[in-house]
C-alpha cells in the first residue's frame, strides 16, 4: 500500500469515572484535537463516530454528538462497536479520494453511567445463551482463558506475569485509567476471583473514555505535522458466534485479520519486522492469546518470552507499551486507542514508556465474544 | 465559569421495554425433543459435522442442514470454569459457593455445548467423561436438561 492516509494527530481521555457527559467528552476531544493542529473544523469534511446505541441508552446515538465534535453539515456516519474498525472505515474514504481529512472519535461511559458486562449479556443468542444464563463475559473469558493456558501447557501463573507487566506500563501512562504504583505479582495472585483462572487485577477496569483522531490524506498530512504516521496495511475478520465451534486457545479471527495486514504492508516475518503492538487484549490471557495468534511470539513459548523480558518497553517485541486495556477500556474506544498509542511511539513521544526503535507498529482491536471479530492495522513513519 | 456539581436522570422513557424472539423451527424441535429427554443436532450433508443444538445452516459450507440426529447422552467436559460470582444485570455479585460450568462435547457431536456441571470445583478434571442429568419433570424448555454429572 502506498503512503496515502495518515494519522494527524490524536487524543485521549480515560478515567473510571470522567464525570462528564458524552456531548462534552465529544467536544473536548474533538476540538482539543483541532486546537492541537492549529485548525477548525471548516478543515474537516468527514466524521466517522464509534459508539454503542445499548451502552448510550438512546438509539440513534451519534445524532446527539455530531455537532459536539464539529460536524454540523458534514457528513457523519457511525460505526458499532470497536473504534479501529471505524479507523479502517474512516481510511477507505480517504484512499476513495473523496476525503482529504476525517474525524473518528470514539467512546462510551462504561465507568460511571452504564455497565460494562450488561452490552455483552444483550449480545448473547437470545433463544439459547440468553435462556440458559450460563454464558457472559467473563464467563467466557474464563473459559478461553483455560483453553489457551491449557493448549500451550503455561501455569496459571502467567496470567499474573502479563498483568503485572501491563500495569507497570499503564502506571506509567499518564492516558490510562487504572494506575497503580508498584504493583506486584503477588498483589495480582491476592485479588479475588471471578471466574477461575481469570482474578480481577487479569480483568479490564470498566472505564470513562474516548479517542478522537484526524486521519489525513497525503497531501494534507504535509500541511499539518510534521510527524505523519502512516497507514500500511489494515485487515478484519469475523469468526463463528457460537463458541463452542471455536477453537478457544487461539483466535482465528485475529490470525486472518492480521494475515490480511501484514500482506497489504508487505510484511512477511512480523515477529522481526515489527517494532511493538498494541494489542486490544480485555484480559490478561488475550495477550499472550493474540500476540501468538498473529505470530509475534512463538506458540508455546509465551511464558518464556514474557519472563525473558522480550514483551516488555525495552524487549524485542514490546507488547502494550502503553499498558494496553487492563489500564482502560472504554468500550467503542479501545481499539482505535490502540492505534493512537502505537502512534504515540512511533512519534517518539511515549515518555517513560517510549520504544527506543520504533518504526513499524501492529494495532489490534476487537469485537464480541473472546474477539469473535479482529481488526489489526500496521502503523509506520 | 463557576463549578457546579452534576446529577444524574434517569431518562423518562425506560429501557425495560420487551423484545419477543420466535425460536424458530430447529430450536423448536431441540426444545421438543427434550419432552423425550432426547438431544436432537442437526447434520451438515456435504461436511458430515452434527451440531447441537441444531441450527438451519452450516457456517462453514453455507448449507441448509436437512438432517436431524439424535445424540448419545454421554460426552467429554473439554474445560471448565469455577465460577466465584454471578452477573446479574450487568452488576456481579459474590456466589454463595463456587460451582463449575464447562464445555461438554457430545460423543459424535462437532461442536461443544456449555452446561452446569454437577461436580465439585476440586473434582473437575478437563477430559472427564460425563453424562446428562434431566430434571423428574420434563417441559420441553431449556431447564429441562439440567446438567452434567461425571459418567
Amino acid at each position: 500500500m502506498e503512503k496515502k492516509v495518515a494519522i494527524a494527530g490524536f487524543r485521549i481521555a480515560a478515567a473510571p469515572d470522567l464525570e462528564t457527559t458524552r456531548e462534552r467528552l465529544v467536544f473536548d476531544l474533538s476540538k482539543g484535537l483541532l486546537d492541537d493542529l492549529g485548525i477548525t473544523r471548516d478543515a474537516v469534511d468527514n466524521f466517522v463516530f464509534c459508539s454503542n446505541d445499548f451502552m448510550d441508552g438512546r438509539t440513534i446515538s451519534h445524532v446527539f454528538i455530531g455537532p459536539a465534535a464539529g460536524g454540523y453539515m458534514k457528513d457523519q456516519t457511525k460505526v458499532e462497536m470497536d473504534g479501529l474498525n471505524a479507523m479502517i472505515y474512516a481510511s477507505m474514504g480517504i484512499i476513495s479520494g473523496q476525503y482529504d481529512v476525517t474525524m473518528v472519535v470514539a467512546l462510551s461511559l462504561t465507568g460511571s453511567q452504564a455497565s460494562p458486562y450488561l452490552y455483552t449479556d444483550y449480545s448473547l443468542d437470545p433463544t439459547y445463551d440468553r435462556q440458559l444464563k450460563l454464558l457472559n463475559e467473563l464467563s467466557a473469558a474464563a473459559l478461553e482463558a483455560r483453553s489457551y493456558l491449557t493448549a500451550g501447557g503455561y501455569p496459571e501463573e502467567l496470567l499474573d506475569v502479563v498483568a503485572a507487566q501491563d500495569l507497570k506500563n499503564a502506571a506509567a501512562n499518564p492516558g490510562q485509567a487504572r494506575r497503580i504504583d508498584g504493583v506486584s505479582r503477588e498483589r495480582i495472585k491476592g485479588s479475588p476471583y471471578y471466574y477461575e483462572p481469570l482474578r480481577e487485577l487479569h480483568c479490564y477496569p470498566p472505564t470513562d473514555g474516548g479517542c478522537a483522531m484526524l486521519l489525513v490524506s497525503e497531501k494534507k498530512a504535509k500541511e499539518l505535522t510534521d510527524k505523519p504516521v502512516w497507514l500500511l496495511g489494515m485487515g478484519r475478520s469475523t469468526d463463528i458466534y457460537y463458541l463452542g465451534d471455536r477453537d478457544l486457545s487461539t483466535s482465528l479471527s485475529a490470525a486472518q485479520a492480521a494475515e490480511r495486514a501484514y500482506a497489504m504492508a508487505g510484511i512477511k516475518d512480523p515477529a522481526s519486522e515489527l517494532d511493538l503492538a498494541e494489542i486490544m487484549s480485555l484480559f490478561a490471557h488475550q495477550e499472550p492469546l493474540l500476540a501468538e495468534a498473529m505470530g509475534l511470539l512463538e506458540k508455546g513459548k509465551a511464558a518464556a518470552a514474557y519472563e525473558a523480558g522480550d514483551t516488555a518497553v525495552e524487549g524485542r517485541m514490546p507488547i502494550n507499551p502503553s499498558g494496553g486495556p487492563l489500564g482502560a477500556h472504554p468500550i467503542c474506544a479501545t481499539g482505535l486507542i490502540r492505534a493512537a498509542e502505537a502512534a504515540r511511539q512511533l512519534r517518539g513521544e511515549a515518555g517513560e514508556n517510549q520504544v527506543k526503535k520504533a518504526g513499524v507498529a501492529l494495532a489490534h482491536g476487537q469485537d464480541g465474544v473472546c474477539a469473535q471479530q479482529s481488526a489489526v492495522v500496521i502503523l509506520g513513519t | 465559569m463557576e463549578e457546579i456539581k452534576d446529577t444524574f436522570l434517569h431518562p423518562v422513557v425506560p429501557l425495560d421495554f420487551q423484545n419477543n424472539y420466535r425460536v424458530g423451527a430447529y430450536l423448536q424441535r431441540y426444545l421438543d425433543g427434550f419432552k423425550e429427554k432426547k438431544i436432537l443436532g442437526a447434520k451438515c450433508s456435504q461436511c458430515g459435522r452434527v451440531v447441537v443444538p441444531p441450527r438451519k445452516y452450516c457456517g462453514a459450507c453455507n448449507l441448509v442442514m436437512e438432517e436431524f440426529t439424535e445424540l448419545p447422552q454421554e460426552g467429554t467436559l473439554e474445560n471448565f470454569t469455577v465460577g466465584h460470582v454471578n452477573l446479574e444485570k450487568g452488576q456481579w455479585k459474590r456466589a454463595d459457593a463456587p460451582y463449575v460450568i464447562g464445555m461438554v462435547r457430545l460423543d459424535g457431536a462437532a461442536n461443544a455445548m456449555l452446561a452446569r456441571l454437577n461436580v465439585s470445583p476440586a473434582d473437575a478434571r478437563a477430559g472427564m467423561k460425563v453424562k446428562a442429568v434431566w430434571k423428574d419433570q420434563v417441559e420441553g424448555e431449556h431447564a429441562d436438561l439440567d446438567c452434567f454429572e461425571p459418567a
